[in-house]
């Protein structure tokens, strides 16, 4: 008699818990989802709110047909962008759902972008959204658009099916080249935690005009604290990323050794070290830079297999490095911003000095004494040693 | 009259000291603020002191062996002193299970389920450690060398996932906070995961050979620190001083490995992680509770017990804190001090008390 009643109970205490692993609490299902790929910020242009946001939705059924050449009109993209503005950032991400009329689901979102205006004013009070959200992911991102975020989602994707992944893939591409700074939500904060450092962010901007519009990275965005103040251009930003040892690749072009025409060097890899030092009460920055390549193409007709020629390329593209790492110095030192970690690299290594400069390090950052060693070297010369040409005597 | 008729090994007992050590492996983060950079040396301090202390409880539990913690206060305090001793230390034990359970809870609502009521997934968590409990302290300890193991290797897989993020300058520069600081987050350490051995009082006289106990529990503790440890490492030298403003920095760290855009997203593990352990930790503290209140009564057996004392924690991990915010600031100020007497105090009193009274009398009592 005891026994029948005793499975009942594990019956029923059984059918409670597995109900309760469903999770139907915060029951979501896919076709009730708005699935965010991309967020940008802007600055309204009339309205007297504080911030305008755009967001790219993925529309899955629209991605069919999207490979088709119809003039279907908006009806035929994979993607929308939905616009609307408020007073704070998540007020406002919220007040979507009186037009989308879906909640919107962000952690496939793949990249945050900040328009000029905004960032000029101080990304702080919008940063800590993404910091604080469970959605959001701390591997997002991070943009700054040349002049409105906006309209960077309305480019028209080449190879992708959205805007927010051509730009995502912007990124990761960029190592072969290493002329853009790549960087994560987490990388900008902790920068923007850093007492010196300065946050970057690379720039994009829009290209074309009517209907084809494209985008492209052209630099480094610089912050002071949280506000934009400058921005670094191709050449600086390589500059930039050789200091802080972010460089994947890339090609060197140098002059040939006789004179005539160019040659291009390919980078395979390159390390670099800040060292900073105390003597006599000057601080002294010591970066190493180690870099290692191949060479790519010629367009002179000698022959560089040779030990002198190797020598004098080398030397020369140690002087082209020297010149990008002096590039980004100098802009640096203009906008008064540490964007190579001087201070925190200072702070790592004499913690009871930093005490005193810290709170001076705006005015010690432009006058800092910076030496640069640069080793760079050639290690192979690809499938020819010498150039095509009939053997000269 | 025995309560328990379980017996454990001490390999067992290794691996329930490892899994309640590894249950606190997400509440570092309550020390990030204070800590910084060298919350790792703070980890590693907390450990090497909470190994003398570990010495401290396994001579006492040594010197009485087949007793509990209960049955030792009887011996040395005598029966009143002794009653109201265990009392306090009964009530030790019950307060850590609420403020385990509020943490799981603020975990789920924080990260997994935001919409869910706590009291939905407090009640299923503590319907599972209440059939632990009602099943014996043999049940505890063979589940958790199943569970341990996969804390093991989810923390070993998720270290050598995030190796390629890893920055080792964040570490610098070493020993940067003050000395108060230091002490003050090494006693929290102490406190907080380390110094909860203490309830393995209530379980070293079911361990089959006694002898092997010391090492079990030393290296239990030792395992248990490195998983810790291992936490600490990953957590500073992916994310760096973004760290200290995260409420979970390991759960942010790990969500941040992207392995060619295929092995991503592997936060739950942690989150996985998180709750089997803090099931393992609580399961035990819960066991200590009832056996050491039926142990208090002189009940026949300390089932009945077990059902009420969890509505009870449930109910407790409602009113205990407020916000996640007053837990913080009591595990940070509060706990650690209230701590003192039951994790230093009476041991070593009782040890004092022992020798200069030459208990125990008899072998064995």
């Amino acid at each position: 008699m005891k026994n029948p009643i005793r499975l009942i109970l594990i019956i029923l205490v059984c059918l409670f818990c597995v109900l309760g692993t469903t999770s139907c609490w915060n029951r979501r299902e896919l076709n009730d989802f708005a699935i965010v790929m991309g967020v940008g910020l802007d600055k309204p242009q009339q309205s007297t709110e504080d911030i305008q946001v755009t967001v790219q939705i993925a529309k899955p059924g629209g991605r069919k047909s999207a490979n088709k050449e119809e003039g279907g009109g908006g009806s035929s993209k994979g993607y929308y962008n939905a616009t609307t503005s408020g007073d704070t950032l998540f007020d406002t991400l919220r007040g979507f759902t009186h037009h989308v009329g879906r909640k919107l689901y962000y952690p496939h979102n793949e990249v945050i972008i900040f328009g000029r205006e905004i960032a000029k004013e101080g990304v702080q009070p919008y940063i800590d959204f993404f910091a604080r959200d469970h959605e959001s992911r701390l591997s997002v991102w991070v943009f700054v658009a040349k002049d409105k975020a906006s309209e960077i989602f309305d480019e028209t994707p080449r190879l992708e099916k959205m805007p927010a992944q051509e730009i995502a893939k912007l990124v990761k591409a960029q190592s072969a080249t290493s002329q853009t700074s790549t960087v994560r939500l987490v990388d900008f904060l902790t920068r923007l935690m850093s007492k010196t450092t300065s946050p970057i962010a690379p720039m994009i901007e829009l290209s074309g005009e009517g209907n084809e519009k494209n985008i492209f990275v052209s630099g480094t965005a610089v912050f002071k604290k949280d506000k934009l103040v400058g921005q670094l251009d191709k050449i600086e930003t390589r500059g930039l990323l050789w200091v802080i040892d972010k460089i994947k690749s890339g090609i060197i072009d140098v002059n040939s050794p006789s004179g005539h025409g160019k040659v291009s060097l390919e980078i395979i890899r390159a390390k670099s070290k800040i060292t900073p030092e105390i003597i006599a009460d000057k601080i002294h920055i010591k970066i190493e830079i180690k870099e290692e390549g191949n060479i790519g193409s010629q367009t002179s007709l000698e022959n560089l297999a040779l030990p002198p020629s190797i020598a004098a390329l080398e030397k020369e593209k140690a002087a082209v490095i020297e010149s990008e790492v002096m590039a980004a110095l100098k802009k640096a030192r203009k906008l008064n911003t540490d964007i190579f970690g001087f201070g925190d690299a200072l702070h790592q290594k004499f913690p009871k000095e930093w005490k005193d400069l810290e709170n001076s390090w705006d005015e010690i950052f432009p006058d800092l004494d910076v030496e640069l060693i640069i080793e760079a070297k050639l290690s192979r010369t690809g499938r020819i040693s010498s150039p095509a040409v009939p053997e000269q005597e | 009259m025995r309560l328990e008729k379980g017996v454990i090994s001490s390999s067992q007992l290794m691996f329930l000291v490892t899994g309640l050590i590894q249950g606190s492996a997400l509440t570092v983060a309550f020390i990030t603020k204070i800590a910084k950079q060298d919350i790792w040396l703070v980890v590693l301090s907390g450990l090497v002191i909470s190994l003398f202390l570990a010495l401290i409880y396994i001579s006492l539990a040594q010197k009485f062996p087949s007793k509990n913690l209960i049955q030792i206060n009887d011996i040395i305090y005598g029966p009143y002193v002794g009653k109201l001793i265990s009392a306090l230390y009964l009530y030790f034990f019950l307060l850590i299970i609420p403020a385990n359970l509020r943490f799981i809870g603020d975990f789920s609502l924080t990260y997994l389920m935001p919409e869910t009521p706590m009291s939905v997934i407090l009640i299923m968590f503590m319907f599972i450690c209440a059939w632990a409990v009602r099943k014996g302290i043999e049940v505890i300890a063979r589940t958790s060398i199943i569970l341990v193991v996969i804390t093991i290797i989810i923390s070993l897989f998720t270290f050598v996932l995030l190796l390629k993020d890893m920055q080792l300058t964040n570490f610098l520069p070493i020993l940067e906070l003050s000395l108060k600081d230091y002490i003050q987050s090494t006693h929290i350490m102490m406190a907080i995961p380390f110094g909860e051995v203490l309830v393995f009082f209530m379980v070293i006289p079911y361990v089959n050979n006694i002898k092997q106990a010391k090492s079990s529990v030393l290296l239990g503790l030792i395992i248990g620190g490195l998983t810790i440890l291992s936490v600490t490492v990953k957590f500073i030298a992916v994310l760096g001083i973004t760290s200290t403003i995260m409420t979970s920095p390991y759960f942010e760290a790990v969500r941040l490995i992207d392995i060619a855009g295929i092995i991503t997203r592997l936060e739950i593990l942690v989150a996985i992680g998180l709750l089997i352990t803090v099931f393992l930790k609580v399961s035990i503290f819960y066991y200590a509770t009832v056996l050491g209140i039926a142990q208090l009564l002189n009940l026949r057996s300390y089932l009945p017990l077990v059902l009420p004392i969890g509505i009870i924690c449930i109910s407790l991990s409602f009113f205990l804190y407020a916000s996640p915010v007053e837990e913080v600031e009591s595990a940070v100020s509060i706990w650690p001090i209230w701590s003192i007497p039951f994790e230093l105090l009476f041991p070593l009193s009782s040890l004092l008390i022992a020798k200069i009274r030459r208990l125990p009398k008899k072998q064995g009592g």
